[in-house]
């Protein structure tokens, strides 16, 4: 006679929680990871101790370069905060298309998606700048903020898609049950909820996104790696150079790692 | 029962609904009248729960008519939404808002669907909580707050709606024991003021003191109805005799 489950339907999906997990950038120092918080530490500090014991000890050629790359950060920041703006923005609409009813707006969210992550981010910049660049020339670094807005607005996508879907049903049929149009129950009830999910993991796209900016110094923006090869081609420290911006991007990631991962104990803990 | 001069506010004929190939419900038709109160009763899985959620399209039905409040709600040219808002639903599992405060779970459809000011949608959610004991948890996130008081969330933030007709799907399935009964008092509190109501649930207690008709489910077809001591003395079917036998 239980042949038909439809009456406990609904309610077994409540149960099932979901973590959305994207190995992606540097690992998100947890506390209850120990080792990994202690790694953290020693990275951390001791890329600033070499840093400053170079410059120190050191000072030609490393206070020069130290004093040269800095504009390269800005540069890099600019891209990667622009990126990800436009990947977020990107991200929602294609994780909205790809769980939509709509066939023609799921397929094309779908496709869009399948696309994107089949073709490197290296040849989608260069595409955009170098290849479109014969129908539309842009300048670089708008080129380089929409290939790198649109790749990882692929991989956005997903996350929006996993983080709307971490909400159980029963969510959306109170506030449909209340008279709600589907964009209102998705606006009011839904995306408040499923940002809470979705924020560490965008938080490590943004990790890895600022990692990958460093690619786009090939298309002539002048970021941080760009600026390190500037330097190192007058000067022929090529060692010396490249430690630095190794370094520099060690710290910056490891410092952004630690935001996201205060922010996520916060919400966490609310 | 059956009076014939009250106007319908649900008229269900002919309706089918598959799951796959599963009939959850077989060529059922109901037909509430306005203020009353039907409880329906059936073993799990007896498609009572999807008799219930097609009322509000929660389930989009395969065949037969479905009319709610004169709109013809198996037409999918109806604004669904429009019928939705006349009537309320209260869910096994709450569903409560949990990132609103117990307030703004009241006004948060008041606002945006009824179009009322905050301070109106505030003193009606604020009258609702006092009538269901919980005015004092105002300000709480709904986690904070036992399983029956977030159903008597759940079931205010339904009535700050206003509507016609309220739907309740097993609304003290999930709940411990002690708490049935702060529920069920809101719910028969309810039904006295003469709301239309449709009650899924095991609570045969609930339907004799309130209920003015019983409906007996299973496999996806009603099988039997008739006054609550009709089910407490003597079910012509065999099948309801053994389901009241079990759950009594």
């Amino acid at each position: 006679m239980a042949a038909l489950a439809d009456d406990k339907k609904p309610h077994l999906e409540e149960a099932r929680p979901i973590t959305i997990d994207v190995g992606d950038g540097a690992a998100i120092p947890s506390k209850k990871d120990v080792g990994l918080f202690t790694a953290w530490r020693v990275a951390f500090f001791g890329a600033i101790a070499i840093i400053v014991y170079l410059v120190v000890f050191k000072p030609d050629p490393y206070l020069d370069i130290i004093k040269f790359v800095p504009d390269g950060i800005l540069v890099t920041f600019q891209v990667t905060v622009l990126s990800i703006l436009l990947a977020l923005v990107i991200g929602l609409f294609t994780g909205l298309g790809r769980i939509s009813k709509n066939p023609l707006i799921n397929g094309i969210s779908s496709l869009y998606v399948e696309v994107i992550r089949g073709i490197p981010l290296l040849v989608q910049l260069f595409y955009i700048y170098f290849a479109l660049g014969r129908i539309v020339q842009m300048p670089p670094l708008p080129s380089a903020v929409l290939a790198m807005g649109i790749c990882y607005g692929a991989y956005m996508g997903e996350i929006f898609r996993a983080g709307i879907q971490s909400i159980p049903k029963g969510q959306t049929e109170a506030a449909r049950s209340l008279g709600m149009t589907h964009a209102q129950s998705m606006y009011h009830v839904i995306l408040p909820q499923a940002f809470r999910t979705i924020l560490p993991p965008v938080g490590n796209e943004f990790v890895a996104l600022l990692k990958d900016s460093s690619l786009v110094s090939i298309l002539a923006v002048a970021d941080l790696l760009r600026r390190g090869r500037e330097f190192a081609a007058e000067s022929f420290a090529y060692f010396e150079t490249y430690t630095v911006v190794a370094l520099v991007y060690l710290i910056i990631t490891l410092f952004l790692s630690k935001l996201i991962s205060i922010m996520e104990e916060r919400i966490g803990a609310e | 029962m059956q009076n014939n001069t009250r106007r319908k506010m649900v008229e269900m004929k002919g309706v089918v609904k598959f799951f796959g190939r599963l009939k959850a419900l077989d060529n059922v038709s109901l037909d509430v009248y306005d203020g009353e109160k039907v409880v329906i009763i059936g073993p799990s899985g007896s498609g009572k729960s999807t008799l219930l959620r097609s009322v509000n399209r929660l389930e989009e039905i395969n065949a037969g008519t479905i009319i709610v409040d004169g709109h013809e709600i198996s037409d999918p040219k109806t604004n669904i939404n429009k019928v939705r808002e006349e009537v309320g639903m209260v869910f096994q599992q709450f569903n409560v808002f949990p990132h609103k405060t117990v307030l703004e779970n009241l006004t948060l459809a008041q606002r945006v669907v009824r179009k009322r000011s905050k301070s109106d949608a505030e003193k009606i959610a604020k009258d609702l909580l006092a009538k269901v004991g919980i005015l004092e948890k105002a300000g709480e996130y709904p986690t904070k707050l036992s399983g029956g008081q977030q159903q008597r969330v759940a079931i205010a933030r339904a009535l700050a709606m206003q509507p016609k007709l309220m739907l309740f799907d097993e609304p003290t399935s999930a709940l411990d024991p002690e708490m049935i009964g702060e529920v069920l008092d809101v719910m028969v509190k309810l039904a006295k003021e003469g709301m239309t109501m449709i009650v899924v649930t095991h609570e045969m207690g609930f339907a004799r003191e309130v209920s003015d008709r019983v409906i007996f489910m299973d496999e996806g077809k009603i099988l039997e109805e008739g006054s609550p001591e009709h089910f407490f003395k003597n079910p012509s079917h065999e099948r309801a005799r053994q389901f009241m036998r079990q759950i009594l």
